[in-house]
């Protein structure tokens, strides 16, 4: 079942990847080929915060019935956020190079990716300086909560700030460029594709990290 | 099996089963088992199992690092245990990890007061806390002799010991958990102690003593050897 | 509350919290007055400067007074009694109250100095006055719940800045706007209501989260 699952997503991921160059036309507007590189940037952000929302609600779940399976899960899927989000910062930093000449922008949401990498900096940094394993799980699990809390305000204030900042930083090329029905295709089935890796990867981890868990405790 | 009759000043009599002729309608029921606790790899408690009833002392006993103070901070809800079951309740009610540490009375070596307030202050801001009224507590006070204005960081350690007993006995707690009480002591200190330990007892209270070297106590209703 | 009385009868004592954060404040304040003040930039580069300025300094000032309500507590050892002996939230309102008098306090010292000496304009008073006071209440809030967080894990004062930062971040761009607004005579604007909302989160989430943080 498992292994059919895998196949599944990889044949996916892989029909997104040719899809994006040879299926979907290139946007108007951009420069040469460099829209393709959309397709994976925005699946990678979207990911990105799926793994913020998933941490604070393992987190949530944590604090409720002190499974440390929930513990785990959050923690690793903050150590995802990390990834996708640092791919989805150069992938976007790369764009924006191309597109409006300069590597960052503080276009609202090259910010919000920022912060949210702050967060996960934050998070890991915490967990790396606790040793007592029930001290670790309820602190980091606590912090993923506040995030989770204040999280939502940076996503209303964003774009007010930022229009009212950098209002050349409004032409956000996604939200005002109409997309052909193709481009939207791909960028869907990218999204998804990502979202169920993410938690492929995310399953995969955590049943790694649980095995690794009881090694040690053989070893008493 | 029975332990000595002990007759107290008052004519109160002290027996194994707790029968006591004038004592406080609380009666309180402490039970654990097999509790385990684990400091990253160090197996610190591996099964721990005991019992203490109204008027009754647990001795618990065993060399350093046997995990005793681990013991004591599990009974007294500053520290959850990895597994096992502590029930606790006074009166049939019963009260989780939350109700053990606002209602036990607790003596610690690790445990400190606030330098900068004196030994008045900071015995009235832990009543207040507690929401008891301090003037319950100053019987207590004064049988221990203590110097109620001196600033807590001048304190000796034998006054520091004297000052946590105190504390300790504030809120006139049903259940007692000793982590070597009667460190720092000297012979004066010790004898009062004692006293209002048998005197916590003898009025149907609960206590858990745990000392390093089985120091005399008269009435053990049970023994607990953490010995390796 | 009990907490808080004894918070500042303590610091009366030993006035630790007042002088770090008073000098911290003040030598920050020199340097950026000095620099930036009318001597420096001109008029225009400083309305839109050194609001943001007012507020690193009040951030910072407020990262090297506030965690100590906690980690003072678990480094001499206190807090076993702490936990003993008080319930949770009335610790929690306790702590707050007195980070909230704290940073209250800072913002009064320091707001009248720094525009003085920097020779800022301030056409709208009474809206500066709220963005300072709703501003300096989630800076409080905020600190005290991740100073209950970090109190308890080593290499406290660094890993402090980094957990209150990100928590902080959404708070100190509406103040900081707000403020500039302040400075160019805007009225009261809706972001306003955003900041007493983010407030109300933070301390509602502080309260409910501070249990789990505080006892095992």
């Amino acid at each position: 079942m498992r292994k059919l699952l895998a196949w599944l997503l990889w044949l996916w991921l892989s029909a997104v990847i040719v899809g994006a160059f040879l299926y979907a036309p290139l946007a108007k507007g951009f420069i040469g080929q460099s829209s393709r590189i959309l397709f994976f940037h925005v699946p990678m952000a979207w990911v990105s915060f799926v793994a913020f929302i998933a941490a604070g609600v393992w987190s949530l779940l944590f604090l409720r019935g002190r499974d440390p399976k929930h513990d785990r899960a959050a923690a690793v899927a903050v150590e995802l956020g990390v990834l996708f989000g640092v791919l989805a910062t150069v992938t976007g930093a790369l764009w924006a190079r191309v597109m409006w000449g300069a590597y960052w922008n503080w276009d609202p949401r090259q910010t919000s990716i920022v912060v949210a990498l702050l967060f996960y900096g934050a998070y890991l940094a915490l967990r790396s300086s606790l040793e007592d394993r029930d001290q670790r799980a309820r602190l980091s699990a606590a912090y993923a909560v506040l995030g989770l809390v204040v999280a939502p305000f940076l996503f209303f204030i964003m774009p007010r700030i930022m229009f009212s900042l950098h209002p050349q930083s409004v032409i956000n090329a996604q939200g005002k460029v109409e997309m052909e029905s193709r481009m939207v295709q791909v960028l869907l089935g990218g999204s998804a594709g990502c979202t169920a890796l993410f938690f492929w990867i995310h399953n995969l981890r955590c049943r790694v990290q649980a095995l690794a868990e009881r090694k040690s405790a053989l070893y008493e | 099996m029975l332990a000595p009759r002990t007759t107290l000043p008052g004519g109160a009599v002290l027996r194994r089963n707790g029968y006591i002729p004038h004592v406080l309608t609380t009666t309180t029921a402490l039970r654990f088992e097999n509790v385990r606790r684990r400091f990253g790899r160090l197996s610190v408690l591996r099964g721990v199992s005991g019992a203490v009833g109204p008027g009754e002392m647990l001795l618990v006993t065993g060399p350093n690092g046997s995990g005793k103070s681990t013991l004591l901070r599990c009974l007294s809800g500053l520290m959850a245990p990895d597994g096992g079951t502590i029930e606790y309740s006074e009166d049939g009610e019963s009260l989780d990890a939350g109700g053990r540490r606002r209602r036990a009375g607790v003596v610690s070596p690790d445990l400190a007061f606030y330098g900068e307030l004196t030994v008045g202050e900071n015995l009235e801001f832990f009543a207040r806390l507690r929401r008891t009224p301090p003037d319950r507590g100053l019987a207590v006070l004064d049988r221990l002799e203590l110097p109620l204005d001196r600033m807590a960081s001048a304190l000796s350690s034998g006054m520091r010991q004297r000052l946590r007993w105190g504390w300790a006995l504030l809120h006139q707690p049903r259940l007692l958990l000793l982590d070597e009480p009667f460190q720092n002591f000297d012979a004066p200190g010790e004898r009062i102690a004692r006293e209002l330990l048998a005197e916590h007892l003898a009025a149907g209270g609960s206590a858990v003593v745990a000392n390093p070297s089985t120091l005399e106590f008269g009435d053990v209703a049970g023994r607990l050897d953490l010995g390796r | 509350m009990a907490v808080f009385a004894k918070e500042w009868r303590g610091e009366f004592r030993t006035r630790y919290a007042l002088n770090t954060l008073g000098l911290f404040a003040f030598t920050t304040l020199v340097v950026v007055s000095v620099s930036l003040g009318p001597l420096g930039v001109s008029l225009a580069q400083g309305t839109a400067v050194l609001p943001v300025l007012l507020w690193i300094i009040l951030l910072f000032s407020a990262a090297a007074g506030l965690p100590r309500a906690f980690v003072h507590e678990e480094e001499t050892q206190t807090a076993t009694a702490l936990r003993l002996a008080a319930t949770p939230s009335a610790l929690f309102c306790g702590k707050l109250l007195y980070g909230l008098t704290l940073t209250f306090a800072l913002e009064l010292l320091v707001t009248p100095v720094y525009v003085a000496m920097t020779s800022l304009t301030v056409k709208s008073p009474g809206l500066l006055a709220g963005v300072l006071a709703a501003g300096g209440f989630g800076l409080a809030a905020g600190s005290t719940l991740v100073a209950a967080i970090i109190a308890q894990a080593r290499a406290k004062g660094t890993l402090f800045s980094v957990l209150a930062f990100p928590v902080l971040l959404p708070l100190l761009l509406i103040a900081v706007e707000l403020t500039r607004g302040a400075v160019a005579g805007d009225a009261a604007d809706v972001a306003l209501l955003q900041l007493l909302l983010y407030d109300a989160s933070v301390t509602v989430a502080g309260f409910m989260l501070f249990p789990v943080v505080w006892n095992p």
